[in-house]
């Protein structure tokens, strides 16, 4: 018996293939036709046609950061995780896994679950009270008189799912793509050390830019602007993204000590066995990465003004507060920041053409008591005024790509991550519309 | 005779880690090196004695003899928590001190001598998921670190443990035999000597020189992410505490005991002592009260000796059940009871009166009357007239000043120079005290 509870989506018809003709040639021209090594056109940040393509090529099929296990430490524990059209549950289930299930009630289409976060049992929809098992099985529907009503039929939809290192990854698509189990190769003993499963949720912040994502992720992947980050610039190096010979003079000491830095970084690392090298396959593979062990400034321990640690407790078995910061960034939708002492993800989740969701969440250990072993406002300053500083600075973009006056601009050679990610994209919607 | 009290009181005195007053009997020495003795002690009431490794216990020890007033010593335990049954102290002999050449010629199996404890906020928590520390000891700075080194090696779990242990000369390292066994059966644990550049001798193994920063580089590169407990004398703290810093060990991961005896240490152990001496009292008047609805009324969360712990916080963070202070203990009589004094008193109407005041203080030995103000601190008035009271610390800590009163009422505000059933017997201190009415002083 074929159960029809997981209908592919493309039974309902491709949006690439439901466009006329005439606008899905204009469209694909628009990608055919971009020039290297420069920003995209405006429409690739503003049209709500490309933004619909965008979900279904790039969130509809790739793997997509959803949470950490931190934000679902008890069985029952949930988040939801909304992009573009796609709404999901995520939910932590009594065998300690994660389920991963479509929030669209399967009588009407309602939200099973409305808040963006919780605790639950069974999953029972709002609306006429269909309840479904943490499985997605559903379990009840009230049918007085009915007499054909199958209730095996009518499970929620569920989605892919992996948890590596403690990070949780979601794909809709049908047929996910293999290569992620590779990526996860390399970047699993860089993360595994910190071992996220022992850690807590100190904060988690939720911010609306008002830009298009891939606005969002070009700003991020790029520390050329990094002189708008004064907080952030007290223990990242400014010199970030920068090699021999494209140092200019007022960074030349900063550069230096850089350098003196990561060389003794790497003398801990190699000592306490621990991966620094830097792998970068941003558009070399499909679950583009890249992933290094770099050197804080100051103390070299964390993301604070004297590079000193924000939480006196170490994450997992580590040695040695002085692990500057393990940084990985991946396509198409996150990044993140382990240090010794707390770890910082990024999920990016587009709403619309011109809004994104920015979530960011900090995590300490387990153990470590807020105001004892850290203080919250401390933990999070860096980096809560390094996002508001970001957002303002993708919203400046935004404005400016709805200008008529707008034309793409070069990428400088510092800013070679923000190519990688745009050429990342281009390839991977150009396969989805072949 | 198979009373369900006894095993009842043992298990109460399991619980939590109060100070408390008590008895105990010396019951065998061990001479170590480096001119230490150990001295193992149990509990005359048969309990045993639960205290955290790297706490000490204050003792009374009759140096001038029973019917004299004890001297109170303070000394870190060195044995394990996990052991309760005994306990031990090693005290390191200095010639020219009053109470140690004391305590190594009278000492013996069968001395039994009055105690206040443990004490002490240097100690290993009770609970830690990275049990990984870095045990810093010079000479007999070791005691604490044994304890806590016995009491890790006793106990199964991870731990990674560095003790870098400096002494003065190749023979002078205690418990050198014990450690050594320890770390050759305990992989956890690793253990380094070092010593002085002037006392090396052929084919000494060990380190050699200061404390430095590279030498904490050598035995414990990954120091920025232990705890560190370090005991010694203050100079070799000191330079800990800066060198430490240099390797990046954060101030709030380090833990230091002074040996030194100086007089900031001391005031640290007079205060913490003073808290105790409260805690004991009022927990002893509470149980007194109601045992009851006492120990009904304790939450279970227990904070009473984490760092800085304050006045406030103990008795509302205690939780388990305690032994009492055996009230019953008598105070020895030296010069006899308040009844008796008065009973032989001569007649102070027939003394000589000095100084103005309101109220009137009869020193009865010395045969003189003070008049003093209310607001005034007896001790310098009645010394100005000749009064002969010995005191030390003027801030009624060090207990020296300690007199009996024979009738009338003071206002004591001391810092732990006293203890509670002094006071109950009529002593006072004259250093901290005020007078509320007329006295009659034992003086």
């Amino acid at each position: 018996m074929t159960a029809p509870v997981n209908l592919p989506l493309k039974s309902r018809g491709k949006l690439a293939s439901s466009l006329p003709a005439e606008q899905l040639a204009e469209i694909a021209g628009l990608f055919e036709f971009r020039r290297t090594g420069y920003s995209l056109d405006a429409p690739f940040y503003t049209d709500p046609t490309i933004f619909k393509i965008d979900m279904e090529a790039i969130f509809g099929e790739h793997w997509i950061f959803a949470g950490s296990v931190a934000e679902l430490p008890e069985p029952g524990d949930y988040i939801t995780v909304d992009y573009g059209p796609y709404s999901l549950i995520v939910l932590r289930n009594d065998d300690g896994g994660v389920n991963v299930l479509h929030n669209v009630c399967r009588h009407r289409g309602a939200r099973v679950l409305t808040e963006a976060a919780g605790s639950t049992g069974n999953l029972v929809c709002g609306y006429h009270s269909w309840t479904y098992s943490p499985e997605g099985n559903l379990i009840h529907a009230s049918a007085p008189g009915e007499t054909k009503f199958d209730k095996g039929c009518f499970g929620l939809k569920r989605a892919h799912s992996r948890v590596v290192a403690g990070l949780i990854f979601v794909c809709v698509a049908d047929e996910p793509p293999t290569d992620f189990d590779e990526t996860s190769k390399i970047f699993e003993p860089y993360l595994a050390p910190h071992d996220l499963s022992k850690t807590k949720v100190a904060y988690q912040q939720n911010i609306i830019e008002e830009g298009n994502w891939k606005l969002v992720m070009e700003n991020n992947r790029e520390c050329y602007h990094c002189d708008g980050h004064p907080e952030l610039a007290c223990s990242l190096f400014p010199t970030w993204g920068l090699t021999e010979g494209l140092i200019p003079a007022h960074l030349e000491e900063v550069w230096d000590r850089n350098k003196e830095a990561q060389s003794s970084l790497e003398e801990r690392c190699r000592r306490y066995g621990l991966p620094y090298e830097v792998v970068e396959e941003l558009d070399t593979r499909i679950a583009g990465i890249r992933i290094s062990r770099e050197s804080l400034d100051g103390e070299g321990e964390s993301f604070s003004a004297d590079g000193r640690r924000l939480s006196k407790k170490l994450l997992g078995d580590l040695p040695d507060f002085r692990l500057g910061r393990c940084s990985m960034h991946l396509q198409p939708n996150s990044w993140f920041h382990f240090q010794s002492d707390h770890v910082i993800t990024f999920g990016v989740f587009p709403v619309n053409e011109h809004q994104t969701l920015v979530r960011t969440t900090w995590l300490v250990a387990d153990d470590a008591v807020e105001g004892v072993d850290y203080d919250l406002d401390k933990l999070t300053y860096t980096w809560k005024q390094t996002n508001l500083q970001d957002k303002a600075f993708v919203e400046l973009c935004q404005t400016g790509a709805g200008s008529p006056a707008y034309e793409p601009g070069p990428y400088m050679k510092s800013e070679y991550q923000v190519e990688a990610f745009i050429n990342w994209y281009v390839q991977r919607v150009q396969e989805h519309l072949a | 005779m198979g009373s369900t009290e006894a095993p009842a009181r043992a298990a109460r005195a399991l619980g939590p880690w109060h100070p408390q007053e008590f008895m105990a009997e010396c019951v065998e020495t061990v001479p170590e090196a480096g001119g230490l003795m150990t001295f193992v002690f149990r509990r005359c009431d048969g309990a045993p004695l639960a205290f955290r490794a790297g706490q000490y216990v204050n003792i009374a020890f009759p140096v001038n003899g029973e019917d004299q007033d004890p001297v109170d010593r303070s000394y870190s335990l060195s044995s394990s928590p996990t052991e309760p049954w005994t306990f031990n102290i090693s005290v390191k002999r200095d010639a020219t001190g009053l109470v140690s050449p004391w305590v190594h010629q009278n000492v013996k199996p069968g001395t039994v001598l009055e105690m206040l404890g443990p004490v002490g906020a240097f100690h290993l928590p009770d609970a830690d998921r990275r049990a990984r520390y870095l045990l810093l000891a010079a000479g007999a700075g070791i005691t604490p670190i044994m304890s806590m080194v016995r009491t890790i090696h006793s106990l199964p779990g991870h731990a990674d443990v560095v003790v870098l242990y400096h002494g003065a000369e190749a023979g002078g390292f205690a418990f050198h035999q014990e450690l050594a066994y320890i770390a050759s059966v305990d992989s956890r644990i690793k253990v380094f000597y070092s010593l002085g550049d002037r006392n090396k001798p052929e084919g000494w193994e060990g380190l050699s020189g200061r404390l430095t920063a590279a030498m904490l580089d050598e035995v414990a590169p990954d120091a920025n992410g232990r705890q560190v407990y370090a005991c010694g004398p203050e100079g070799y703290l000191n330079t800990a505490t800066e060198l430490l810093g240099k390797v990046g060990v954060d101030d709030t991961s380090i833990y230091m005991e002074f040996f030194s005896g100086d007089r900031q240490t001391l005031l640290e152990y007079q205060a913490e002592l003073a808290l105790a001496v409260d805690i004991a009292e009022e927990i002893a008047e509470e149980i007194a009260d109601s045992a009851e609805d006492y120990y009904e009324s304790q939450p279970t969360a227990f904070g009473l000796y984490e760092p800085g712990y304050d006045a406030e916080g103990p008795l509302q963070a205690t939780g388990l059940p305690l032994e009492t202070v055996d009230p019953e203990a008598p105070e020895t009589s030296d010069g006899g009871s308040a009844a008796e004094a008065e009973a032989e008193a001569p007649d102070a109407s027939s003394f000589e009166t000095v100084g103005t005041g309101s109220l009137t203080l009869s020193f009865m030995r010395t045969g003189i009357n003070v008049r003093i103000d209310p607001t005034e601190h007896i001790l310098g008035p009645a010394q100005r007239a000749g009064v002969r009271i010995g005191a030390n610390c003027k801030e009624g800590m060090c207990g020296s000043c300690k007199v009996v009163k024979l009738s009338g009422e003071v206002d004591m505000n001391h810092q732990g120079g006293i203890r509670a059933r002094e006071i109950d017997a009529g002593k006072f201190l004259p250093c901290c005290s005020t007078a509320r009415t007329d006295m009659v002083i034992d003086a």
